[in-house]
């Protein structure tokens, strides 16, 4: 059995003094791969180093993806060997591809100019490698598990020639250290952007399976044949766009000269109708289980990629705000029959007496089930504390306690300031965590407080 | 080699894997044996699973799911075959680790009306709670371990178990464990079982009842850990606790203790900026405690003007975080504030 080699029998050790550190490899924005030595057990292997402190993403998520890459041993899919935590930084030990990624010999290839006008990696080259990719992928499905970043800068090369799928789940958080084996300056033209990225997984509505993969798979031999993705030259609004509406690409999606790729498969029409035969499937795919994804796109530093979710769920959005506005008119009117007795609440700074006349607040927010809700409760200077007072909401369970202090906090800035300001809206910490959306006129994610007159 | 088809009856399937398992430990001396039982297990257990848990396209059927993990409750003796699986987890191979994984928690997940069958039968087998438990020290089966006792730790009646017996202490030091994803997956299980919403009661007695032992002699040295990561994740775990609204009678009685305030002013002061928002978060309940005992007090009044000065310059570039900043001010302007209870009190 091949799978029972590797880790049953090596122990790498958690112990920066045991390897040597060598060159660098790839860099990215808060992590960087480097090529090392082990010296206990005498082997070369890479160490991705992610500086916690700078890195996104939280040691839990990052321990959940390391968790769904060490569950594969699969000879076309990169080991994980160990990791551990050096000071402020963690330390992945995995296998070594000394060979770069396709990627890089793409680029090694583009350089050289003319001679690869007619495709970069040739139709037996292509169909070889991407074999073993597919038995990789196969491996990874067939353990419940969706890659979601296949590309050629992802598909690696050991020294041995062996073709591996690398920055399995990592790629979430490395989106651009992956592009460049060779410690050279890496080209952010890739970074980020849907070029590879099934259409259902751009839609985001009914969830995706393993056929995302497969989507991505296609794009990438387009990619190996012709040195890049289909629409690789448009930003990633366009690119979403494009693929949404357009059939899928092929080979000469984008080309002029039609008889540029004419070396490849003579019955290309044939493959393509069989790897499309099944495309119904690919719409109505069912939402399976990735590990630690949310199935969002990926997150890059500029965070150019949060506008295409907002313009997608657009629609929804807007309806939502529609049916809130309805919804909170009438409990408006339910909370105005105030009666007016001095047309001005006191002015703060100079009635501080105890005893004095309580203020009437109130507190809208949404329940846990979404609902608007609206909370009175009286204020008597001298008395109450915002502490006390947004304790006391807590206790009851009318605030979550994660809102504790942001609550008193609040109050405390409207009962300091001059006597025209009636209320203040604050963004909420116990939504702030969570998929849904934040808007703060319809007061998802977001409180308001109202001092009455 | 015998390759039974899918005639094989369930029953059958389960005997087999039975009598497999125990000769993997009987043929521990002789190689061929040893590998020909491990491939007999890998091959049964992936059947089972494939039945139980679907493979492919094929969905499984609820008839012969039932069937099956009744089976590997009734077999095998005491704690039936969910025990001896886990029993044998560090000798069955690598895919077939995954394999058990997935039919105990298939197992666990079985509903009959109202009632969870698999649940019930761990109760009264518990010892299977703490092999898991202890899984955590052997690297080869630490996540298949993790993944089966999270699984556990979603029912209240099983968490309950781990909560209430000695060894849930031992993930004290589990979360401390040098290799990441064990570390990190004991955290989990450890995060689960003192935060799951479905038995916040049951948290918060067990908080409650058994304060000082977890509070001081154990978490106390999670946020004093060398490992960055298990220091970040203990206190940010820390707000959440002190933080929900159960937990009420713990927070006030966390945040009138001296020795944590100091703990926390400290921690505002490492040199890691996650460490130091993280403790913020907990400082924060400290200062808004609308009675505050009069050593808390007389901590921030002897250094007011340090910490009015210190939270003034804290984490400033965090302009667009709203809820920060509306908290910091206010803390800012409490600390201002702050009046001794009676003339008199100790000054430094």
């Amino acid at each position: 059995m091949a799978t029972a080699t590797k880790a049953d029998v090596k122990k790498w050790p958690n112990n920066k003094e045991e390897y040597e550190l060598h060159h660098v490899i790839g860099a990215g924005a808060t992590a960087i791969v480097q090529s090392a030595y082990c010296i206990p057990l005498k082997e070369r292997c890479a160490i991705k180093r992610i500086n916690l402190e700078k890195c996104n993403t939280t040691p839990e998520e990052l321990g959940k993806e390391i968790h769904a890459m060490s569950q594969c041993n699969q000879e076309n899919v990169v080991s994980y060997y160990t990791s551990f935590v050096v000071k402020d930084e963690l330390w992945m030990v995995m296998q070594l591809c000394g060979g770069g990624s396709l990627l890089d010999i793409i680029k090694f290839r583009i350089k050289q100019g003319e001679k690869y006008r007619h495709g970069v990696i040739d139709e037996i080259t292509l169909a070889t490698v991407m074999k073993e990719v597919l038995k990789g992928l196969d491996y990874l499905h067939s353990t419940n598990q969706l890659h979601r970043d296949i590309k050629a800068g992802n598909i690696l090369l050991s020294e041995d020639g062996s073709v591996l799928i690398g920055d399995f789940g990592v790629s979430a958080w490395l989106a651009d250290s992956s592009t460049n084996s060779r410690g050279e300056k890496v080209r952010h033209t890739f970074v980020g952007t849907p070029c590879w990225m099934a259409p259902e997984v751009m839609e985001q509505v009914a969830g995706y399976t393993y056929k995302a993969d497969i989507w991505s798979f296609g794009i990438t031999a387009i990619e190996l044949a012709t040195g890049t993705a289909p629409y690789h030259k448009f930003p990633p609004m366009k690119v979403l766009m494009l693929t949404l509406q357009n059939d899928p690409p092929g080979l000469d999606t984008g080309v002029t000269d039609k008889e540029q790729y004419k070396a490849y498969s003579k019955d290309r029409d044939h493959i393509r109708k069989y790897l499309l035969s099944d495309l119904s499937h690919v719409q109505q795919a069912k939402p399976k289980r990735v590990p630690g994804s949310s199935g969002r796109l990926h997150k890059t530093e500029g965070g150019t990629w949060e506008f295409s979710d907002d313009e997608m769920d657009k629609n929804s959005e807007e309806g939502k705000l529609a049916c809130n506005d309805e919804s909170r008119t009438p409990r408006v009117k339910e909370a105005s029959p105030v009666e007016e007795e001095e047309t001005a609440a006191p002015v703060p700074e100079a009635a501080p007496a105890v005893g004095s006349t309580p203020l009437n607040f109130v507190l809208r927010l949404r329940n846990t089930k979404g609902e608007l809700n609206d909370i009175k409760f009286e204020f008597t200077r001298g008395q109450d504390t915002a502490d006390s007072i947004s304790r006391e909401l807590v206790e009851a369970d009318l605030v979550d306690g994660k809102d504790m202090i942001v609550v008193a906090a609040n109050l405390q800035k409207l009962l300091d300031s001059d006597e025209n300001t009636k209320n203040v809206t604050f963004a909420l910490n116990s939504t702030g965590n969570v998929n849904e959306k934040q808007d703060e006129k319809a007061l998802h994610g977001f409180a308001q407080l109202s001092l009455l007159d | 080699m015998p390759l039974f088809g899918k005639s094989k009856s369930n029953p059958e399937l389960v005997r087999h894997l039975a009598e497999n398992l125990q000769a993997l430990r009987k043929a521990a001396d002789s190689e061929k044996k040893l590998s020909k039982a491990q491939d007999e297990v890998s091959r049964t257990l992936q059947m089972i699973k494939n039945y139980i848990c679907g493979s492919g396209e094929q969905e499984p059927q609820a008839e012969i799911v039932a069937q099956l993990c009744h089976e590997l409750e009734a077999t095998g003796g005491p704690g039936g075959m969910l025990r001896m699986m886990v029993e044998n987890l560090h000798s069955v191979d690598f895919e077939a680790k995954k394999d058990v994984a997935q039919i105990f928690n298939k197992c666990l997940r079985r509903q009959i009306g109202a009632r969870s069958p698999t649940v019930e039968h761990i109760c009264s087998n518990p010892q299977v709670l703490f092999m898991l438990l202890k899984g955590y020290e052997n690297q080869e089966i630490a996540l298949s371990c993790g993944q089966m006792l999270r699984e556990c730790a979603r029912h209240e009646a099983l968490a309950r178990i781990i909560l209430s017996s000695e060894e849930f202490y031992k993930l004290f030091s589990y979360v401390e464990m040098s290799t990441f994803d064990i570390a990190s997956d004991a955290f989990s299980t450890f995060k689960e079982l003192l935060t799951r919403s479905s038995y916040k009661m049951l948290i918060a007695e067990f908080l409650e009842n058994n304060y000082e032992k977890v509070f001081e002699e154990h978490y106390q040295k999670l946020l004093n850990s060398e490992n960055y990561v298990t220091k970040r994740q203990a206190l940010k775990l820390l707000g959440e606790l002190l933080l929900d609204r159960h937990n009420f009678s713990v927070m006030t009685r966390y945040i009138s203790s001296a020795a944590n305030l100091k703990l926390m002013m400290c921690l505002l002061r490492e040199k890691s900026r996650n460490i130091q928002f993280e403790a913020f978060h907990v400082f924060k309940v400290f200062v808004a405690n609308p009675s505050k005992p009069k050593p808390i007090l007389d901590i921030l009044l002897r250094n007011q003007e340090k910490l009015v000065d210190f939270l003034s310059k804290f984490h400033t570039d965090r302009a667009d975080d709203e809820q920060f900043n509306d908290e910091k001010a206010y803390l800012i302007k409490q600390i201002k504030e702050l009046r001794e209870l009676k003339p008199g009190a100790e000054d430094e």
